[in-house]
């Protein structure tokens, strides 16, 4: 692949120490697209191996509206079967510029290492030093020891170290939409972050045409239902939950959105200072990066406070734990007080449930956002989401974006990515790859 | 080589560009001058002989005595320099000047001169420069000249050999050119007040302007047919010349680009008419002295004047052969190996300088103020060139460099990750920037250095 791509998939056996890499061939691309399309196919392919497989779409990384999107595929320890995990902020789009389109990682390291992927290079380096660290301390030695405070990681902490089946992966410092277990597969392997930087460039069939046409799409899409809406709160309205957002006005400091993504999916909330100040902060880190909406309506039906449920999401992403499973385990204790929540973090076993969600992640809400999508019928959204979510983690857009743009329709991503690649993907091939991903 | 003193005059009409021709348009005057040199260096790299006149040979071959081989350049890449022997780098690169060696001070006291047809020498602390050489460069230096070498200096490289009673100077007076800007006290300085002025013994040297200036050729020897044309000006030298030298071309005017760091009189009065290119002959050699880089990527007439003064002077005498017994021919996975080590510590370095030109640190460096983004323009000069070393076959490596590149490039990782480090601590990092820039200067000069004798074996 020579167009929108890096044309490698590398494989890291962290067993034996091998790193090789694979071309990325334009058959595998025109019958899979990318994103899940393949990251399913490597998986297949390699599943004898319990690999992770860490991909990109075509589209990640672009100028394409809410093009932030990294997915991970493994077998979920939860159930046992593929499944996927996005991952957004800037670390999608880092993996892209890395040079490695797809990583596959198989074995299990004798020691604790991270995976430190940069311009085309891949390093198995030691972790010995933070394995036991939680997540945040991880981050930052790996950004102080690489000398780089844009890395990205996507970095496990004490709760995926002890097998926990409620770890998460995190990213940077904040929570992610694992809500799968990939944590566990993470400790296992004793892999304890990959680090993702480079500085690459992406090559575009049709340069001209493709930057115009972005620029077009995105002045397009700015004026589309979410216009003067932003943050968490605003999607909490979206899902007709607006006593939630109100619930969470008070505890905003700002909004944040992932990569070139026009609405800013992520609320930072104030904890330990007045969220209205706009000076600097007087501590190193006053407040926690909500980047998971449902997780925090769910502490929030456990009776917390926004301030409550804003710092057992800062635990919970420090511990490296998924925040929607403790707020289960809350809803069935009847447990309401932020310190104990904490204080129990690492001693929650047992089972949770499985969120109706196919393959996909239950991180994005479960229907429309600011618009209809001509899914008049509540009934249809089952459906409709997966399909929606499918289409995101195939092309590597955001996919709570997705679920508020219909301006990013199917056919304007396949005519992006065939302008950008030169390829002709059609929508017969985009419904095969659909079908395969999400049975 | 010793060039006749005009071109013959059916020749101009057939293969010069006309004066007016350059005049008017500097940046791209019709004539491809990189890929003349280009075509006419590679078939000298295979052995082919050129034919005088002979059109894919170059419009440059006709008028001369024909080249009969590649010449083999020495690059100063020793302690005083700052960055801008990269763009000597482009050039050679660009225009296949592909029998390059990087010699630092302690090569070149060592008589390493003596295997080159030119040395030539960029900018940055001339001072520096001239105590890193020594007495025993400064006679290296001469008796290569001597002998028939050509030395090509432009800014800190072109104030060396001038007129100088100062310490360390004194013993490189091969020219009986004089500085013009040079002040007992320092002019009122408008803008970028630490590079406007360098103390020079009781004296000042000051830089009236920077970035690009109007020159205009005297038209004589190489600069034939060459009429007005553009280069930048970076604290390079005004030059009063005697009669012993030849002069090429004077400063004649400024354009929108330039930056003025001293009164626009004061600027005219420094520069506009006097010598800013001047050629002096020292025994059987040359030197020419260029006060703007006319090496600079961005200047393709100034370029052509720099690839046409290498052949003019020329010896037409074999060098003696450059020892290939150190050197080995890595393949293979061996060679993908060394490539593979070599980008990864790049990117590593990369990866942190781009996040310290975020700050608003600078070093001193003599008297040399260094920026952060100094550093990736080492690091870029090594990266672009990768891709090429990946997709070559064989590399032509000496077992000093395959020792020595890694341990080096890790180090300067390592520095800067140091440097970092101590910024986000408020801690100094004064003392350890010269070991950086060395570092770095040694790294890129090893990888380079790689890259060169392995297109000569490509070719």
């Amino acid at each position: 692949m020579d167009y929108l791509s890096s044309n490698k998939i590398l494989i890291v056996n962290l067993e034996s120490g091998e790193i090789t890499e694979d071309e990325l061939d334009d058959e595998l691309v025109s019958n899979r697209i990318g994103g899940v399309g393949v990251t399913s196919f490597l998986y297949d392919t390699y599943k004898d191996k319990d690999p992770i497989v860490l991909g990109t779409g075509l589209l990640t990384g672009t100028l394409f509206p809410g093009s932030a999107l990294g997915i991970i595929s493994a077998k979920s320890p939860k159930t046992g079967e593929i499944a996927h995990s996005p991952f957004t902020l800037k670390a999608g789009m880092e993996l892209k510029f890395t040079g490695f389109d797809y990583v596959v990682v198989l074995g299990q390291a004798g020691k604790p290492v991270f995976l430190w992927l940069h311009d085309g290079v891949a390093d198995i380096q030691d972790a010995s030093e933070i394995w036991g660290s939680d997540v945040w301390k991880t981050t930052d030695h790996i950004r102080r020891g690489m000398g780089d405070d844009l890395i990205q990681t996507l970095a496990i902490g004490p709760a995926a170290e002890s097998g926990s089946e409620l770890a998460q992966i995190c990213i940077n410092y904040w929570g992610s939409g694992d809500c799968w277990g990939f944590g566990k597969l993470f400790g296992e392997k004793n892999l304890k972050a990959i680090a993702l930087r480079g500085m690459g460039l992406l090559e575009i069939s049709e340069p001209e045409d493709f930057v115009d046409q972005c620029f077009e799409i995105f002045e397009n899409i700015n004026k589309g239902s979410f216009q003067g809406k932003a943050g968490i709160q605003d999607i909490f309205s979206a899902m007709g939950e607006n006593d939630a957002s109100e619930w969470l006005l008070p505890s905003v400091h700002r909004n944040s959105a992932c990569y070139n993504t026009p609405y800013p999916t992520n609320t930072f909330l104030y904890l330990d200072e007045d969220p209205k100040t706009v000076a600097e902060p007087a501590a190193p880190e006053p407040g926690f990066l909500v980047t998971d909406p449902c997780a925090l309506l769910e502490l929030k039906r456990c009776g917390l406070s926004a301030k409550e449920a804003g710092s057992v999401m800062r635990a919970c992403a420090r511990y490296g734990i998924n925040p929607t499973a403790v707020a289960e385990f809350c809803a069935r204790s009847g447990e309401k007080s932020m310190e104990n929540i904490e204080k129990s973090l690492k001693d929650l076993k047992g089972t949770i449930s499985i969120p109706d969600c196919g393959r996909f992640s239950c991180w994005a809400p479960g229907k429309p956002l600011f618009s209809n999508f001509d899914v008049s019928d509540t009934s249809e959204y089952g459906v409709w989401w997966k399909r929606r979510q499918a289409v995101a983690y195939i092309f590597g857009v955001h996919p709570i974006f997705a679920n508020m743009a219909p301006e990013l329709s199917e056919e304007l991503m396949l005519q992006m990515v065939n302008k950008g690649t030169g390829l002709e993907l059609d929508q017969e091939i985009l419904d095969k790859v659909i079908e395969d991903v999400c049975n | 080589m010793c060039a006749t003193s005009a071109p013959p005059s059916g020749f101009i009409r057939k293969f010069w560009p006309s004066n007016d021709r350059i005049a008017t348009d500097s940046r791209n005057n019709g004539i491809d001058f990189c890929n003349s040199y280009t075509s006419m260096n590679q078939k000298l790299a295979r052995g082919v002989k050129i034919q005088c006149g002979e059109s894919s040979a170059s419009f440059l071959a006709a008028f001369l005595q024909c080249p009969s081989r590649i010449p083999r350049i020495g690059l100063y890449t020793g302690l005083g320099t700052s960055h801008s022997w990269l763009w000597f780098v482009d050039l050679f690169d660009r225009m296949f000047f592909h029998d390059v060696v990087f010699l630092d001070e302690g090569m070149v006291r060592s008589g390493m001169l003596k295997d080159l047809d030119v040395f030539a020498m960029s900018g940055g602390d001339t001072i520096r420069i001239a105590e890193g050489l020594g007495a025993e460069g400064a006679n290296q230096l001469e008796r290569f000249i001597r002998q028939g070498g050509v030395y090509v200096g432009s800014c800190a490289g072109a104030y060396l050999p001038l007129k100088s009673s100062k310490q360390y100077l004194d013993r490189f007076n091969f020219v009986d050119i004089k500085i013009a800007n040079l002040a007992k006290t320092v002019p009122t300085i408008k803008q970028l007040g630490r590079k406007a002025t360098t103390a020079y013994g009781c004296d000042y040297v000051y830089h009236p302007v920077r970035e690009e200036v109007k020159l205009r050729s005297t038209a004589s020897g190489p600069f034939f047919g060459v009429g007005h044309f553009v280069a930048p000006l970076y604290g390079g030298p005004s030059m009063l010349a005697g009669d012993a030298s030849e002069i090429l071309a004077r400063y004649d005017g400024f354009t929108k680009k330039t930056m003025f760091l001293v009164d626009e009189t004061l600027a005219e009065k420094t520069l506009i008419n006097n010598v800013a290119a001047a050629r002096s002959k020292l025994g059987n050699g040359a030197l020419y002295l260029f006060g703007p880089h006319f090496e600079h990527p961005y200047f393709p007439i100034a370029n052509h004047l720099v690839a046409t003064a290498i052949f003019w002077d020329m010896k037409q005498s074999n060098v003696s052969g450059k020892s290939d017994v150190d050197e080995i021919i890595l393949d293979g996975p061996d060679k993908k190996k060394f490539v593979h080590d070599i980008k990864r510590e790049i990117s590593n370095a990369r990866i942190v300088s781009v996040g310290l030109e975020t700050t608003s640190i600078r070093w001193t460096i003599g008297c040399k103020i260094y920026e952060p983004e100094k550093i990736r323009v080492f690091l870029e000069a090594i990266w672009k060139r990768l891709g090429r070393l990946e997709r070559l076959s064989r590399l032509k490596v000496s077992n000093q460099i395959l020792e020595q590149v890694t341990p080096c490039a890790i180090e300067v990782t390592r520095i800067l990750r140091e440097v970092k480090s101590r910024l986000g601590d408020r801690l100094e990092t004064q003392g350890i920037a010269p070991s950086l820039f060395d570092s770095l200067r040694r790294l890129t000069m090893l990888c380079l250095q790689t890259y060169f004798n392995s297109l000569l074996l490509d070719n």
